[in-house]
């Protein structure tokens, strides 16, 4: 894409491949990001635990109790994600598409995130407010971006997971980025015997390792009510089933090394699958909340 | 262009045992709400009444003035409409009974 991107100030904050295959702008509603929900049989019942209960996209004009609204980067509306109150409760938003080439695909956003605003002494952090840091930042659990792609019968099953963790379980800050070691647990593998996983996206929750150049914290600046969007960037590519790139606001982390674990088993029913999700995940009994101005994804076919 | 409309499951098959609210929900696009509350499971001698609340913030809460609670005695699907909201709905859930104990599904219907 070249000077053309110039004319529409919407797609001129993004670095679009040679085709854009969505341009989601919420302000014209949730373009198909949609909860994540378990496989199951005739009962909801039959979901398996912790694939259920993933909460409903919002369209928010992101207000706050002390300011009111704050907007979104363009126009009024982001999509939201926002957890239960509740310890290892996350949000998973999804959205469903096929490939039509294995090539490179990229999603590009803005994005900020926020613990909610709480009047509860009993949760407030190790760390005192001093005018600069504010408790609630330690709030904030972590947040997954990836995808689910599966080529059909004749290919893999794999997905592409990218983790920004905050705090950990126990509220100590990490901040860093992570990718995942060990296949997200499906409906299929419980069914066969897999053991309930503690962790939505991986087997185990230690079945994480950092990414190369991730460690580094985002803005959250200062106060659970004042939000500042991120540009994010992450490239995958579809031919060597890897990881590209991930770029927030200028620092590049290169991703091409890093494995990406695939299924043994073959899954059918959903050839050349090409899914992209978005996870926000609480420690504590206090709503965690993922804002997205809009979402662009981009291929090269 | 269409009228956008929008339906969020607020209550996935959700048991509950005690009063309960629902989790705030953010909707200061629409201008119509109805609020479907389908009944799975009502133990034997539970019933319920539902009050829509509305929020300026998702944080701070009242009732809506002037809408009656809904009374749920029965497995089946009860409804609520609402109009002139502020950005933020919720449903505040009282139980009755002895041991009382209902499984349902809530969903929000949403209009322009």
């Amino acid at each position: 894409m070249s000077n053309s991107l110039y004319a529409d100030p919407r797609l001129s904050k993004y670095n679009p491949l040679k085709r854009i295959l969505f341009f989601d702008d919420f302000d014209e509603g949730v373009n198909g990001w949609c909860t994540l929900i378990g496989n199951y049989n005739d009962s909801l019942d039959d979901i398996k635990p912790m694939f259920r209960d993933l909460r409903p996209a919002q369209l928010s004009n992101c207000t706050f109790f002390d300011i009111g609204t704050h907007g979104s980067v363009s126009g009024e509306y982001a999509l939201k994600l926002a957890t239960r109150p509740r310890p290892n409760h996350s949000c998973v938003l999804i959205k469903r598409m096929t490939f039509a080439k294995r090539s490179l695909v990229q999603l590009e956003t803005y994005f900020t995130y926020k613990a909610e605003a709480v009047f509860d002494d009993k949760l407030k952090g190790s760390l005192p407010f001093d005018g600069n840091y504010h408790p609630s930042e330690a709030m904030f659990g972590d947040f997954t971006l990836g995808n689910d792609i599966n080529e059909g019968p004749d290919g893999k099953r794999y997905f592409c997971s990218l983790r920004y963790v905050n705090t950990d379980p126990e509220g100590n800050y990490v901040r860093k980025w992570f990718y995942k070691t060990s296949v997200q647990v499906t409906t299929k593998m419980q069914i066969d015997g897999a053991p309930i996983p503690k962790d939505l996206h991986a087997q185990s929750p230690d079945d994480w390792k950092e990414v190369p150049g991730g460690d580094f914290a985002l803005c959250h600046n200062e106060v659970p009510t004042k939000i500042n969007w991120h540009y994010l960037r992450w490239q995958f590519d579809l031919e060597t089933r890897r990881n590209v790139e991930l770029q927030i606001n200028d620092r590049v982390m290169d991703l091409r090394d890093i494995p990406v674990p695939a299924y043994e088993e073959t899954y059918y029913s959903c050839d050349r699958l090409l899914n992209f999700f978005f996870d926000v995940r609480t420690h504590l009994p206090v709503r965690n909340f993922l804002f997205f101005d809009s979402v662009l994804v981009s291929v090269d076919w | 262009m269409l009228r956008r409309s929008h339906t969020a499951t607020i209550e996935q098959n959700e048991s509950y045992t005690e009063n309960f609210d629902t989790e705030p929900y953010e909707c200061g696009w629409a201008s119509e709400a109805t609020w479907f509350v389908r009944v799975i499971n009502l133990a034997e001698g539970t019933s319920m009444k539902f009050i829509p609340q509305i929020s300026p913030d998702g944080l701070f809460w009242c009732d809506k003035e002037g809408t009656e609670p809904v009374h749920i005695s029965e497995e089946t699907l009860y409804a609520c409409e609402l109009n002139n909201f502020g950005s933020w709905l919720r449903l505040r859930c009282v139980l009755d009974g002895n041991n009382p104990r209902i499984k349902l599904m809530v969903h929000l219907a949403l209009k322009e």
